[in-house]
């Protein structure tokens, strides 16, 4: 390979990675420089640097808003749904893939063919289902309702990494007279820990970020998850970018250090998502 | 006989509950909404009649659904062909370098962990303060646009901030495809002395075609589910003219008419196209497995 060539590539290939760069951190670079300025500095020039990093901005949301109840919300509603699912998910992904037979295969087909519907077709009756049920305008009911949404897709991904598990395991288990809540719960359970860890961590990014099922189902601002709350800040605020920024900032902070905290298992999950199953 | 009792009552025990959250969450509002779409229900009255095929007609009659069908469909074909091209683009940059590799490929994802509806209020405080400051400069005067309030510009700052959001997640997948192409055929293609085009065109490319189904139809289907990102950018306006097919459902259906029996012949309308879709995509994955 000459090296002319190599070195030329390589140019080329930093310039591009540097401009993309730009373009993907842009965004959120002028979000937090901006969140730290007065009204009159980002009306000046929103490219400066600010004169202090004062919280005043943030302080002000801080009173605007209850930022610390909609995060108990979303965790609220987050923590339901992905137990939620994984549980009922899991129990309902090992019997299916375990039990043979017509009734066993058609229920797993009606799963798997579900996973085709999407959410905007389902919209409309979903929420009325909500209503007569009372779920309408209740963390818990949204947390459930992210449970029935999900677990198609959380069935088939335990469906199918089951079939890998040899089943002597289990019949050894049952010979010594173990039943069948123990075999799953002591035995299984533990073996499904990849999966589960992937599915986990793809749906707490998906509920924590989630806008429109939210939008529908919540009506009460005490019960807003953080992003109604931040979306409904905008909406009231529109010309005060120094606190609508630092409420955007605030916003992301939690999924950022999710990020950090996990980010090797994130970056294998969403792989393991799409490229397996 | 006993013990096949005992099987099955163990079988309802595990499957009885997810079967059950399935049902009230997706199959009833699924033939709900079907058999809504053949009714005049206005979603308040107890009362309503069977139309017939009434609603399905008006749809196609509707010039703002059929723009707005038109506009994801320009969108959705935009959207998978540079979301993948520029992920790939992307993928293959940084697993050719040595150094810096994680570096790039956090900020690449960072805008998917921030939800939609975050990343549109980012843009818009791009859009409306960032870019016009910068065309005060006689060299970006170009960047003077209506950003958000022109369709025909905010067609593709609705692109633009798809891509900046979606475009890190598939790159995620396209690096792990390129992970595992073998070491030893790039390495045997090297010795026969391909050079750095041959090699992508010959050896990676050819093994990752498994990745780049995935990702492909991964980008159909969540192209043809946005639904924030126009929200939050443009809320589908001026005059209802930057709605996706999605958006135009939702307002039939919450905010200006309240027309639950219209609006779910629309979304079936939505439901068939994306059931033809997904057919043809479960044929090519089918062969593509044949051939592999």
């Amino acid at each position: 390979m000459s090296s002319k060539g190599n070195i030329a590539f390589r140019a080329v290939s930093v310039v591009i990675l540097a401009v993309m760069a730009v373009f993907f951190a842009l965004p959120i670079y002028m979000a937090v420089i901006n969140s730290f300025k007065t009204q009159k500095e980002i009306f000046s020039s929103v490219l400066a640097w600010p004169s202090s990093f004062g919280f005043d901005n943030y302080i002000n949301v801080f009173h605007s808003i209850d930022l610390l109840k909609s995060l108990g919300n979303s965790l609220t509603v987050t923590i339901i749904g992905v137990v939620g699912m994984l549980l009922l998910g899991a129990m309902a992904g090992y019997k299916l893939s375990r039990t043979p037979g017509k009734l066993s295969g058609f229920i797993f087909f009606l799963f798997l063919s579900s996973m085709m519907i999407p959410f905007h077709v389902i919209m409309i009756t979903l929420s009325q289902v909500a209503k007569s049920l009372h779920l309408q305008g209740s963390t818990t009911g949204l947390g459930i309702m992210y449970v029935g949404l999900s677990l198609n897709m959380v069935i088939f991904l335990y469906h199918g990494f089951v079939k890998g598990i040899p089943k002597e395991m289990e019949e050894a288990a049952r010979m010594d007279g173990a039943g069948e809540l123990y075999t799953f719960f002591r035995i299984i359970l533990p073996l499904l820990k990849p999966i589960t860890v992937t599915l986990a961590i793809l749906n707490v990014l998906y509920i924590w970020n989630d806008f429109l099922l939210p939008l529908l189902m919540l009506t009460d601002v005490n019960k807003y998850t953080l992003i109604l709350t931040t979306n409904s800040f905008f909406g009231q605020y529109t010309k005060d970018w120094g606190s609508i920024l630092s409420s955007l900032v605030m916003t992301a902070v939690p999924v950022f250090a999710f990020f950090i905290a996990f980010q090797k298992w994130i970056l294998q999950g969403i792989a393991d998502g799409a490229l397996k199953g | 006989m006993t013990r096949t009792i005992r099987q099955y009552a163990w079988f309802f025990a595990f499957v009885a509950p997810a079967l059950l959250v399935f049902l009230i969450f997706i199959v009833i509002p699924m033939l709900g909404g079907m058999s809504y779409s053949f009714t005049n229900w206005n979603g308040l009255a107890k009362s309503y009649k069977f139309v017939g095929f009434v609603n399905y007609i008006e749809a196609f009659k509707d010039k703002e659904f059929i723009r707005s069908l038109m506009f994801s469909f320009k969108y959705v074909f935009l959207m998978v062909v540079l979301q993948n091209g520029i992920a790939l683009l992307l993928a293959l940059l940084i697993e050719s370098r040595k150094r810096a590799k994680g570096l790039f490929r956090t900020i690449f994802f960072m805008p998917n962990l921030i939800s939609m509806i975050i990343g549109a209020f980012m843009w818009t405080f791009i859009f409306t303060k960032l870019l016009p400051e910068l065309a005060e400069q006689a060299a970006f005067s170009f960047l003077d646009q209506a950003w958000t309030s022109d369709p025909k510009v905010s067609f593709y700052s609705i692109l633009i901030v798809s891509l900046w959001q979606g475009v890190g997640y598939m790159m995620i997948i396209y690096i792990a495809g390129l992970q595992g192409v073998p070491q030893d055929i790039k390495e045997a293609a090297r010795i026969d002395g391909a050079n750095g085009w041959q090699m992508l065109r010959s050896v990676t490319l050819p093994m990752i075609m498994h990745t780049v189904t995935i990702c492909l139809f991964l980008t159909l289907n969540s192209a043809f589910n946005s639904f924030d990102v126009i929200f939050g950018l443009t809320g589908g306006g001026p005059a209802r003219k930057t709605e996706v097919v999605s958006l135009n459902i939702f307002q039939e259906a919450f905010n200006y008419n309240y027309r639950f029996g219209y609006a779910n012949a629309k979304a079936m309308i939505l439901f068939l196209i994306i059931l033809v879709i997904t057919i043809v995509q479960v044929r090519v994955m089918k062969r593509r497995e044949i051939e592999a």
